[in-house]
């Protein structure tokens, strides 16, 4: 499947498995041992409806207790709405720490096995995710996006309605807490 | 801390300008104003202690001229009274880390200039002034322990602390016209520039300003004290062996020690033999000029070519790096001012040269009988031309009676 | 494959002793290997692939993805280092071949022994040759014989990347800094050359305010535009208008560097603005004449002319469209070919070129209409918008153009003159639309018709200015150098780099700009209604905004770091690479800001940087560069040697400058982390508290409350904390456990790894 963005068109093999049932989404990241969820600054740029985009992925951390990393930016507005960040590396620096499998990762716990992004610059992540498709064959990427990411090893179809966006981050937040 | 206005010391140097103006302290067109730190005893002074005498910023009406006194009382187990003026100096420098705050000149003349932005943006009390001055001095100086400061806009008030101000003026005035190398105990050095130039030393002393013409005697005494192992450091003098060009045994061995052997013989105040080393950032450059046997000053900003054909940059390249050149000093443009100035190669009797500007800036410290007989670019701009007016003015190199 | 001593020595004239000849003159490939190594265990290359396959040779495609290896036995890492250095290799040939037509069309216009003189203010005209060469360049002679050099290193280096080469990423990265390194060198060469041989301003800082923006062309008068890189045949054109008083008749303006360097030849002439605009501007059909001279040039100039009605004169043998070479017939001649028989041609003679153009807009400029659309017409264009959003999709800059394009049809005017802002003017999207949507012409009407002011480029920095700096800036007590170079794809408009530019200004950084980025500072206007260059002074000094100039002109930005370490602290700098670039990379605070760059020769100007020791911040686009060079702050090697103990400094972690080559994804993140990149190991405790303050109340304005978690990392004594922090930062530090440690003498990794430099040079 084509991503939204033609930039982001894949020229390889191995492209993205499409996860399109949020129960099934959040079933793998209850799988993970040491997930690690990745926010990008469209969190703070964007809205969806009238809501922030940041306080949906919010939600979703608080949900699967999942460890924040929060690049570019975005560390101010958490800071401001009163949520700590586990790490505030930018994206390319998470990136190049994810690759080395002996890094203890945002908690000290060891790597992560599992990492999520949101909010990502499109064609920066995407330029991420081939890096950690290459060189990091010890963990699994999601591209928690719905511009759909071929480099990710699952990714959202491309969701154009934002009606249907927040509908999969509600179904997500929902499976992640049962 | 939090202030109204940012701080930082992006802010020195910036300048209030008419349009921007909301109201001046200070300044040309007002009588009373005045500006003192004093040393006290522990017990005198009640740390943070914010003092207003008279109506404040927000009460002032905008576009006006007003008197001011500002005083600022430290305290600390190890200060001693040499270091006031360096505290004193200390009010400029914070107040201009104060966006929207300009403050220039000093003691009784004084002058602050608050924009319109700043006030907007909620500097209305001087209270916050005084804030980012108990904020800032134990900071930045941690053998101070306390600090009260009294802002006075009243104008009685301010005339009435006037004289006793004064009086602390002409007593400082006093000790530095007596201190000279003889009488002070220490020397002090500073070695800061080691990080561009590895084997340069300043040797500072109450007659001899640092050649970057920032550190003087009371600043390296000042510094020393607050760190100990910092760049500044004591100096002890030793024997003196050569009174003329002044070298001290125990400067010596200093310099042999912080240069890493490179230079052992220091002469204070001679171009000559063993002259001290420049580091690349003096003001100004004193050069011998052998056709004369005469010395000409050459000033950074002066952006020609000196009288012997070398702009600025060349002649810096000659002698900058820490090392010793015979013929050669980078130094602090005051120094021309100290009574031993060149004191082993005849003073500023054996100077023929120097730019204009500065010249007119040293008027006051150079003999009416030499001011006419110094060459400025604007008499000769070659050595040829710079004889002819030497002999015309009958400059005393040149019947070699300069010493 | 040892060098001949003589040889080498009669190229850069040894005899001539202005300085010992030092250790690596006329370095190849592995003379240099072992710093370039050096740096890479600290900084390790960091690859982002963006394609997975290999299509070099006949045995492929081959997939390498993830671990897998070509038919040659290549894996991913070192596919992406050979990619890298073919793309420096370009970006070096781009500038080499610039300077090289340059030089040789000089020197058949003023002699090969035509004096180079870069006036009083500059005695150490080329500190990159000197330093790399060991050749201090007199006449314009020897700066041809500087591209020799280069010409000589860029055929190994290609030879490189043939299938069956080299083997090792590493290898290949050595390879891609040498690249950047001869870059630099060739970029020298190249505009001294021009400074001499055309007189461009040299030893001034303020040079003039030149009129920027496509609202300051006159559309009433004849308009040429040159496009380009290589000014001579637009230079030509302004001869030709001095010598026969046509200058007020005649507008000459420029897009790209060939912009940059006809103000520097004439202040009339006008900056259209950067290379984004390109396609716009042509669009507009202001421009009677268009001059293509070289490098990032559109392809399709000669089909946009013709639909512009502007006519066309090709003049570079990189760019000849297939076009009618002309160069031998006569002027009129040619004047009538393309006036009456409509036709586009190619002219290799930059004087012919440049008196053509003139004539021909003179002749065609009082038949043509030129107007920019206006709303109503644009309205009813984009009425027809189904809004399918096709167009979006195909944005390199991810913008959502169709909805702009949809509301504009509704009467929304703002949507889309954001839009403009942010975007490219590519086509991209317009190729898509099935609607065929001219969507750039509709853009004409809401882009500003603003006048905009931009200080002409200046060239080297002074060495006197050098002088007043060094001490404050290996101190530290001016916090850093900040240099905003390359192209103009921004991730979020011109804005943004005004923005950055003014936020270090105003904190007393020296602040440099060339290119593309010094035209983009210069279309923002502050409430006053000033541009940057308004703003502040044009000196190189604490809060000083300078133009240096064109691309090439980057050269002089690397110059001047050279220059603080060689004319300020006196280090030999004759053939000594190494101990400049250590002591560049040690104690010169120098960051660069390549927020748009997209060509080659960008990554080959950042690499080339990089080998000097200054790290580059790009902005997002440049992740498909497809490699960094990164350090991991906690883990790395940042093991030191105190040069005046020569004792290795094993406790002391302080990761400055942390990165040599990295993506920032914001413009705020960006601003913070460049003010860190600032911090150099050398800088004294007051130096260092500067750039601390700087650093900490940035990270607070852009980052929230508290601290960078990286804070520790550069406090070695309690002197190093800003005074404006104390307190807190103080209870931070105890909070976390940090401890005390000594600050290093003279910091250098000299004799840390084998190296022919000699460590008492920087004694
Ligand atoms: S020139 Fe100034 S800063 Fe440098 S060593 Fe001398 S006193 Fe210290
Ligand atoms: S160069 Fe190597 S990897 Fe590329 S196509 Fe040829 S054999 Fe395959
Ligand atoms: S022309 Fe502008 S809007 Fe259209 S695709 Fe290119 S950058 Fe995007
Ligand atoms: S592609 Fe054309 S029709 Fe579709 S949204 Fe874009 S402008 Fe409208």
């Amino acid at each position: 499947m084509k991503p939204y963005w033609d930039v982001n068109v894949l020229t390889g093999t191995k492209t993205a498995k499409i996860v399109e049932d949020p129960v099934q989404w959040a079933s793998i990241i209850k799988k993970s041992i040491r997930p690690l969820y990745i926010l990008g600054p469209d969190t703070v740029d964007r809205n969806i409806g009238d809501k922030l985009f940041l306080e949906y992925c919010l939600d979703v951390a608080k949900a699967g207790n999942l460890p924040i990393c929060a690049t570019a930016h975005v560390r101010k507005k958490m800071s401001e709405m009163g949520v700590e960040t586990d790490s505030a590396y930018d994206i390319i620096e998470i990136i190049n720490h994810l690759k080395d499998p002996e890094w203890q990762g945002v908690r000290k716990e060891g790597n992560h096995d599992l990492i999520m992004f949101t909010g990502v610059r499109c064609d920066l992540a995407e330029r991420g995710l081939a890096t950690l498709k290459h060189f990091a064959p010890h963990l699994k990427t999601m591209a928690l996006c719905r511009f759909s990411h071929p480099n990710a090893d699952f990714a959202l179809p491309v969701i154009r309605k934002d009606t249907k966006w927040q509908e999969y981050f509600d179904g997500l937040v929902a499976n992640l807490i049962n | 801390m939090k202030f109204n206005v940012e701080v930082g010391p992006q802010f020195e140097g910036e300048r209030v300008r008419k349009d921007d103006l909301y109201i001046e302290f200070g300044g040309p067109k007002v009588g009373a104003k005045v500006e003192l730190a004093t040393i006290k005893k522990m017990d005198e002074v009640e740390h943070g202690k914010i003092t207003i005498i008279g109506p404040d910023i927000g009460d002032l009406a905008e576009g006006g001229s007003y008197p001011l006194g500002v005083q600022v009382e430290v305290a600390g187990p190890e200060l001693d009274k040499d270091m006031e003026p360096v505290f004193e100096r200390r009010i400029h420098q914070y107040c201009n880390y104060i966006e929207g705050f300009m403050h220039s000149a000093q003691r009784n003349d004084v002058w602050i200039r608050i924009s319109k932005d700043a006030v907007k943006k909620g500097l209305t009390s001087l209270e916050e002034v005084g804030k980012v001055l108990v904020y800032l001095y134990p900071s930045e100086l941690p053998i101070i322990e306390k600090v009260a400061v009294t802002f006075i806009t009243d104008s009685k008030k301010v005339e009435e602390f006037l004289p006793s101000a004064l009086t602390v003026y002409k007593e400082r005035d006093e000790r530095v016209k007596g201190l000279t190398e003889e009488v002070v105990d220490e020397f002090y050095g500073c070695t800061l520039c080691q990080s561009f130039a590895p084997t340069h030393v300043c040797i500072i002393t109450p007659e001899r300003v640092s050649l970057c013409g920032a550190v003087n005697w009371f600043d390296g005494r000042a510094a020393s004290k607050i760190d100990p192992y910092g760049p500044q450091f004591v100096v002890e003098k030793g024997e003196l062996l050569d009174a003329n060009t002044t070298i001290y045994s125990k400067v010596n061995e200093v310099v042999a020690e912080k240069s890493m052997g490179a230079s052992s013989v220091f002469c204070l105040h001679s171009v000559f033999g063993n002259p001290h080393t420049s580091c690349g950032c003096f003001e100004s450059i004193a050069f011998y000029i052998p056709e004369v046997d005469g010395v000409g000053i050459l000033t950074r900003d002066f952006s020609g070519e000196s009288v012997n054909g070398s702009p600025f940059s060349t002649m810096a390249g000659e002698l900058s790096g820490g090392k010793q050149v015979e013929g050669y000093i980078g130094m602090g443009v005051e120094y021309l001012r100290s009574p031993k100035f060149l004191k082993g190669d005849g003073g500023l009797r054996r100077v023929v040269w120097m730019p204009k500007v500065v010249k007119e800036r040293m008027k006051d410290s150079i003999s009416p009988e030499m001011f006419d007989k110094i060459a400025t670019e604007e008499h000769a701009k070659n050595i040829d031309e710079l004889t002819e007016f030497l002999n015309k003015v009958k400059h005393p190199v040149m019947s070699g009676e300069f010493s | 494959m040892s060098k001949n001593k003589e040889e080498t020595l009669k190229i850069i004239k040894g005899e001539d002793a202005w300085e010992p000849v030092g250790p690596t003159p006329l370095p190849d490939i592995t003379d240099l290997r072992n710093w370039s190594m050096r740096l890479l265990k600290t900084y390790k290359p960091f690859y982002a692939p963006f394609c997975d396959l290999c299509c070099n040779c006949t045995y492929g495609k081959c997939d390498l993805t993830a671990g897998k290896k070509g038919a040659c036995g290549i894996d991913i890492a070192t596919h992406q280092a050979r990619w890298v250095l073919m793309q420096c290799c370009m970006g070096l040939s781009a500038h080499g071949a610039h300077g090289r037509h340059l030089i040789d069309y000089l020197i058949n216009k003023h002699g090969k022994d035509y004096k180079i003189d870069l006036g009083l203010q500059v005695d150490v005209e080329a500190p990159i040759i000197r330093t790399v060469m060991g050749l201090k360049p007199e006449i314009l002679g020897d700066l041809r014989t500087v591209i020799e050099y280069v010409e000589r290193g860029l055929i190994h280096l290609v030879s490189s990347t043939h299938t069956g080469q080299e083997g090792h990423y590493l290898d290949f990265e050595n390879k891609s800094l040498h690249a950047g390194m001869l870059d630099l060198l060739a970029m020298e060469a190249a505009d001294i050359a021009q400074i001499a041989g055309y007189n461009y301003p040299t030893s001034i800082a303020d040079t003039p305010l030149v009129e920027l923006g496509w609202g300051a062309i006159d559309k009433t008068k004849p308009v040429i535009l040159a496009i380009g890189h290589n000014a001579a045949p637009i230079n030509a054109t302004i001869d030709y208008l001095q010598n026969n008083n046509l200058e007020d008749k005649v507008e000459v303006c420029g897009i790209c560097c060939t912009a940059h360097d006809v103000t520097r030849r004439s202040d009339r002439a006008k900056v259209v603005g950067h290379l984004a605009r390109q396609l716009f501007f042509i669009r507009c059909g202001i421009a009677d004449v268009i001059i293509t001279d070289e490098q990032c040039v559109r392809t399709d100039v000669p089909e946009e002319a013709t639909r512009a009605g502007a006519s066309l004169i090709a003049t570079s043998d990189k760019i000849c469209y297939g076009l009618e070479d002309v160069t031998e017939k006569e002027i009129d001649e040619i004047v009538k070919m393309i006036t009456e028989e409509k036709k586009q041609v190619l002219i290799l003679d930059p004087d012919k070129a440049g008196e053509v153009a003139a004539r021909v807009a003179i002749a065609i400029a009082p038949g043509r209409k030129k107007e920019f659309i206006n709303e109503k017409t644009a309205m009813k264009l984009a009425k027809e918008c189904n809004g399918c959003n096709l167009c979006s999709e195909a944005c390199p800059n991810l913008l959502s153009v169709g909805k702009s394009v949809k509301e504009f049809a509704d009467g929304e005017v703002d949507k889309l003159s954001e839009t403009f802002k942010l975007c490219f003017t590519c086509g991209k999207c317009e190729q898509k639309c099935p609607k065929n949507i001219p969507i750039i012409k509709i853009m004409q009407a809401v882009a500003t018709k603003e006048t905009y002011k931009m200080r002409s480029g200046r060239g080297p920095i002074h060495d006197v200015e050098i002088r007043q700096v060094g001490s404050p800036i290996v101190l530290g007590t001016i916090p850093g150098i900040v240099a905003f170079v390359g192209c103009s794809n921004y991730p979020k408009g011109d804005k943004e780099i005004a923005e950055m530019m003014d936020e270090f200004a105003r904190r007393k950084y020296i602040v440099v700009a060339s290119g593309c980025a010094a035209m983009a500072a210069g279309m923002v206007k502050d409430k006053e209604g000033k541009t940057i260059w308004e703003k502040y002074p044009p000196g190189f000094e604490a809060g000083g905004v300078l133009n240096v100039g064109s691309c090439v002109a980057n050269s002089h930005i690397a110059g001047a770091a050279i220059k603080v370490a060689n004319i300020f602290a006196k280090l030999p700098g004759r053939a000594n690479y190494e101990c400049i670039a250590d002591y560049i990379l040690n104690r010169v605070g120098a960051c660069g800001v390549a927020w748009g760059a997209y060509s080659q020769k960008a990554l080959a100007i950042g690499t080339g940087f990089n080998r000097w020791g200054v790290p580059v911040v790009l902005g997002p686009h440049s992740a498909k560069y497809k490699r960094l060079y990164l350090s991991r702050k906690e883990e790395d090697d940042w093991n030191i040697m105190d040069g005046r103990t020569e004792k290795m400094m094993d406790e002391y972690v302080e990761p400055a400058p942390e990165h040599l080559a990295i993506v920032i994804e914001s413009k705020e993140r960006a601003i913070v982390s460049i003010a860190k990149y600032c911090i150099r190991r050398n800088d004294t405790p007051v130096g260092r508290q500067i750039k601390l303050n700087h650093y900490i109340a940035l990270y607070k304005k852009y980052m929230g409350e508290g601290f960078p978690d990286d804070l520790h990392l550069f406090i070695r004594k309690p002197t190093d904390v800003p005074m404006f922090f104390k307190r807190e930062v103080m209870d931070y530090l105890k909070k976390i456990g940090w401890k005390p440690r000594q600050q290093v003498g003279l910091p250098t990794l000299i004799n840390t790894y084998p190296t022919k430099a000699n460590i008492a040079d920087i004694k």
